[in-house]
């Protein structure tokens, strides 16, 4: 017969509030089974531990029940205490009080006690089933994959990399860098963006633990934490890497014009071309969408082959695929800017003096299209006027509901920027709802444009229009001076806010990591574990997994990088003891299991019985997860989850149906 | 009560807020966050000083006593910008057509164009009777040279129904 030990925990007035927890612990006690109960303020505070702990000892319970918090919170907090107490962990269950009873039902404290007390029934009868586990150990791949270059998958690719764990750092495009390698300044120092980082991509390229794969996609994921296997699809340049100077000769002969991506379409660039002045690798990509000699015909154009003298060019090259073993992810995939052509009534797209923020980056920056001057795309002239408009697709629950927390500060900086460049000779507006300048040093800089003469308007316009001519005015209602203003502009610039990637819902497939309401990345917790996505052994940093700006991003992407360490630096991990087992008894071996598992985990193996075959199904161990898919696919009754077999499961739903206490447990 | 109009010394009238409140259909109906789009698009603005964002503002707060006589909720041209453009689905629109409703049931003063218009949708079964024109040749025409078909007044059957739903609303 076990002996249960129940605890209340009030969670200070979290359930207590709510729950009338000396209720709680008074009808536990008529519980079949239940020895001692108590309940006290926070049960898992170093008194609360210890009340467990001397209990378990003083009274010889062997089953604990603790109603508290969610077990995403404290389990393993109490599991600890208990196997300190000499007491096997997975004899504790918890029952949730507080996310499931006292924060659910806040306004019916009589409904959530009789709630809280058939849970801990549920519990009791549970906990007397529970059977003694030992935690697994496997070895780990001391080794990491960073998926995505921005400026988050280059910090935590140095990190680890630094830290000694070799690292594959995976890139899309054809050069590391990411956003920030877009963007002209940065607030609130006003860093020129390129000077900060591009020494680092030079550094990612050149550290012997990171193997840097451009051009190249994720196409497939197995495995589970500390040992995953990943597909990388490295894409066709047609240029040899290992052959090409960057010399760009090429880029001089190639007859074929293409929008320049890197440029936000504001430039041509050439079929045959390096991504960017500061790319890294600064090695020539053809685009084979525009490419004549790819596109039509064999006999045709080859002019850059002519041209290169390092003999790069290779209209052969064929895509590769290359298998890494690691032991974490850091999902580094970053985020897009949202597209204004959602929001028809500001122009975007119609009148070519309408641009976004990204664009402006373009606009501004010496590498861009202008060479840094500020002019505007449709005449090519210097602005006499620009007017910022904030919050384009952000806190909108027509595009995102979600604060785009960068918007507000790239506009002061590009309005501060203008100002420099085109000095007394623009006027500046900025429409606005508020200013958020939260960060370190932001508000600051928000005085900064204020004292450099930049006008703010509180209020947005409605819509943007524009005259025969193409110039462009629009009416804003401005709070502060009660007036209803028209404001003409030779140049408009839109803050759009930053959005999930398209490819986003992909990315979240491939490595099971999980997506909030928003459409970005899940973190594990939104506080106490903003670095982890669910799946264990997968990492977030930066705008993947929300907005962010550079400090952030950095912040969290160092995070990350420590977090892999963590996880990998022992050479071996613990896993929960929860797998699936199989009662080879009652195995048909009908192979239903085996496809259904999403982990591989379960191989079919055949035993010679009697002189006949006899198929049967087996667990890889280090594999499982413990999903439970194939127990409750096995049509025998064969596979049991541990901490879940039937049994358990059937024997807490008696005791959730059973009314009245004295039923309870039966 | 905590709040007061130090200009006007007037004080909310959360009760009568909350009649208005449940005239629409959704709490968020009033979840404004000021961004004044409503009022920079609001096409009686400029004519008639209609401020969207202060009637949603004021009813938030619940000075609401002055707003069913006041002329200004009656300016609104019921264009819908201001709901197709608000952020926070807010619609100053429907705060006004409240308003409105409530000022019918209070038996404030309507203008005369409204109660025009409802006994000549009764007459014509129209919201506009049509018209003689001008045309650039300085000619008046209208629909009978122009040989448009000839429009008849409702049936009687029409006037029933129409002032039935008038009733029903009112109840």
């Amino acid at each position: 017969m076990a002996r249960v030990g129940v605890y209340v925990c009030h969670c200070g007035l979290n359930i207590a509030g709510v729950v009338d927890v000396e209720k709680v612990a008074e009808y536990a006690k008529t519980l079949p089974g239940v020895v001692v109960t108590k309940h006290y303020t926070y049960m898992c505070s170093e008194p609360g531990q210890r009340m467990i702990q001397d209990d378990i000892k003083a009274k010889k319970l062997d089953r604990i029940v603790i109603a508290t918090c969610s077990p995403r919170m404290h389990e393993e907090t109490f599991r600890r205490a208990v196997a300190e107490a000499g007491l096997n962990p997975y004899l504790t269950e918890i029952v949730n009080l507080r996310e499931q009873v006292s924060w659910a039902h806040t306004h019916e404290p009589e409904k959530a006690t009789e709630k809280a007390k058939a849970l801990v029934r549920m519990g009791v009868a549970r906990a007397r089933l529970l059977e003694p586990l030992e935690k697994r150990r496997v070895s780990v791949e001391k080794s990491v994959l960073v998926v995505g270059g921005g400026i988050a998958g280059i910090q935590a690719s140095l990190d680890l990399a630094n830290a000694g764990f070799p690292v594959y750092l995976i890139e899309k495009a054809p050069s590391i860098g990411g956003r920030m390698a877009q963007l002209d300044k940065t607030f609130p120092t006003l860093d020129c963006s390129a000077c900060i980082l591009t020494p680092k991509m030079v550094d990612v390229a050149k550290h012997p633990n990171i193997t840097m794969l451009t051009n190249a996609e994720v196409t497939d994921v197995k495995g589970f934490v500390g040992n995953y296997e990943a597909s990388i699809l490295k894409k066709p340049r047609y240029v040899d890497e290992k052959r090409c100077v960057g010399c760009e000769l090429c880029t001089e002969v190639c007859p074929v014009k293409v929008p320049d991506k890197f440029n936000e379409n504001l430039a041509e660039k050439r079929a045959i071309s390096i991504y960017s002045a500061h790319a890294v690798p600064k090695i020539a990509t053809i685009n084979p969408d525009y490419c004549l000699r790819l596109k039509y015909d064999k006999g045709v154009c080859g002019k850059c082959q002519e041209a290169c003298e390092a003999k790069a060019i290779n209209f052969e090259q064929q895509p590769e695929t290359i298998q890494v073993k690691v032991g974490g992810v850091v999902l580094a995939v970053g985020s897009e800017v949202f597209n204004a052509l959602e929001m028809a009534e500001l122009g975007y797209g119609r009148f070519k003096n309408v641009v976004s923020n990204i664009e402006f980056e373009r606009i501004s920056d010496a590498s861009g299209p202008t060479g840094g001057k500020i002019l505007s795309p449709k005449d090519g002239k210097t602005p006499k006027t620009i007017a910022f408009i904030q919050c384009v697709g952000s806190r909108d629950k027509r595009f995102h509901e979600y604060c785009c927390r960068v918007g507000c500060m790239v506009t002061l900086k590009q309005a501060i920027l203008a100002r420099e460049k085109i000095h007394e000779n623009v006027r500046i507006y900025v429409c606005y709802i508020d200013v958020r300048a939260f960060g370190k040093g932001y508000d600051e800089f928000y005085r900064r444009a204020r004292d450099m003469d930049i006008d703010f308007v509180a209020g947005l316009p409605s819509e943007i229009h524009a005259t025969s001519d193409g110039s462009l005015y629009f009416d804003v209602y401005d709070k502060g001076t009660n007036k209803l203003l028209q404001i003409r502009a030779d140049l408009v610039v839109l803050g759009t806010g930053l959005v999930p990637n398209k490819n986003l819902a992909d990315v979240s497939a491939l490595f099971h990591a999980s997506r909030s309401a928003d459409g970005f990345l899940l973190e594990a917790h939104p506080k106490l574990k903003p670095l982890e996505s669910a799946m264990a052994g997968v990492f977030l940093a930066g705008a993947c997994q929300g907005p962010k700006d550079i400090p952030d991003t950095v912040a969290q992407a160092s995070g990350a990088a420590a977090k892999a360490m963590d996880l990998l630096s022992q050479g071996e991990i613990e896993l929960e003891p929860l797998k699936a087992i199989v009662d080879e008894d009652l195995c048909s071996g009908c192979k239903i299991c085996a496809p259904i598992c999403p982990f591989l985990a379960i191989e079919m193996k055949t035993d010679i019985v009697d002189g006949k075959e006899r198929p049967r199904a087996e667990v890889i161990e280090a594999v499982c997860q413990g999903c439970g898919l194939c127990s409750s696919a096995c049509p025998t009754g064969a596979i049991k989850i541990q901490q879940y077999s039937n049994k358990q499961v059937m024997t807490q739903v008696e005791a959730a149906l059973a009314e009245t206490c004295a039923e309870g447990g039966k | 009560m905590s709040l007061i109009d130090l200009m006007s010394m007037a004080k909310p009238n959360i009760e009568a807020r909350d009649k208005i409140l449940a005239r629409l259909s959704g709490k968020e109906l009033v979840n404004c966050f000021q961004c004044i789009k409503c009022t920079s698009g609001c096409t009686a603005l400029k004519l008639l000083e209609l401020k969207p964002h202060e009637i949603i503002k004021l009813v938030n707060l619940g000075f609401v006593d002055e707003l069913p006589s006041s002329d200004i909720i009656w300016t609104c041209v019921t264009c819908l910008k201001c709901v197709q453009r608000c952020p926070q689905k807010a619609s100053p629109y429907h705060v006004i057509i409240a308003l409105r409703n409530l000022a019918v049931e209070k038996e404030a003063k309507v203008p005369e164009g409204y109660l025009k218009a409802v006994s000549q949708i009764l007459e014509t079964g129209q919201v506009e009777t049509y018209q003689k024109i001008v045309t650039r040749k300085m000619e008046t025409v209208d629909r009978e040279c122009l040989k448009l078909p000839k429009i008849n007044p409702p049936k009687q059957s029409f006037q029933a129904v129409f002032m039935k739903a008038m009733e029903e609303k009112k109840a």
